[in-house]
């Protein structure tokens, strides 16, 4: 599964799949390193810590499917997979992953693929 | 390979395919699902939406592939685990966008349940319904007997 990367450095491709551990390759040029801007700085620090993946309810989507999407992009067992969809279902929203920001975007995009609608929201239990 | 076969019914699907091709059509330049991350860099989130745009235009081509001429000599479509995953995406933004288009005015209730007498609906609101369900069903099929399968490849 393809995910756009992030252009950083020359070489650095963002992510083979959100499935599959982040290769995020980052190339710094020490001979033309120069301080960040504020704005950039703020927008760095906002991006640290914890992350959640949070799958948002939709009328359309059969219950099936969504099961079908959660094992398949999260790897959840049946069990798992039934009782995230049904916190969406019945309370609108479904905590499905919290991690790093970068790997959080790539199962967004994921999801996103599979036509759920999913944010992003500071984990703020770390 | 795992392979199903379905024999529909030309005179109830053929009508519901023009509905199904105009629907479609909409989805080469918009997101099923509407991206909902505000926060990434703007050319970031442009390569991001240009990268779905061409798997919905992929995935919804497989579908109205679906529909040719073996469908139209002897009613047969046929699922494998080729084909499986992306007509199981294809139904979904297919239905994301009929509603987009023709069914807000039925209410969530409705169309997460299904139910409604279909003789009260007027065209083309009828045969839009009609077409949600066709999908669903489809994608119902497609997840019943090849669920394993999707989940292997």
């Amino acid at each position: 599964m393809k995910f756009p990367g992030r252009s950083v450095g020359e070489s650095g491709n963002g992510f083979a799949g959100a499935a599959g551990p982040a290769s995020f390759t980052i190339h710094v040029d020490i001979t033309n390193t120069q301080a960040l801007p504020k704005e950039d700085t703020r927008t760095a620090l906002a991006h640290q810590g914890p992350w959640r993946v949070v799958v948002l309810n939709d009328p359309v989507n059969l219950m099936s499917y969504v099961v079908l999407v959660f094992k398949k992009v999260f790897g959840f067992d049946e069990t798992t997979a039934r009782r995230k969809m049904l916190e969406v279902h019945e309370q609108g929203r479904s905590v499905v992953w919290s991690g790093l920001r970068e790997k959080a975007e790539a199962y967004v995009f994921t999801l996103q693929q599979w036509h759920l609608t999913a944010i992003l929201e500071p984990d703020e239990a770390h | 390979m795992k392979r199903i076969e379905v024999k529909l019914s030309l005179a109830v699907v053929a009508p519901l395919l023009d509905v199904i091709k105009e629907v479609a059509g909409g989805l080469e330049k918009h997101l099923a699902a509407p991206l909902a991350l505000q926060d990434l860099e703007p050319d970031f989130q442009e390569t991001w939406v240009d990268e779905l745009l061409e798997h919905q235009k992929t995935e919804v081509a497989t579908l109205l592939g679906l529909f040719g001429d073996e469908f139209f000599s002897d009613g047969i479509v046929a699922f494998d685990e080729d084909n499986a995953e992306t007509i199981v995406r294809a139904c979904a933004a297919v239905r994301l966008r009929l509603r987009e288009k023709y069914l807000q005015g039925l209410g969530d209730d409705t169309l997460e349940s299904g139910e409604i007498d279909l003789t009260h609906l007027e065209e083309p609101l009828r045969k839009a319904f009609m077409c949600y369900l066709f999908l669903a069903t489809v994608q119902e099929l497609i997840i019943q007997h090849l669920d394993e399968t999707i989940l292997d490849t």
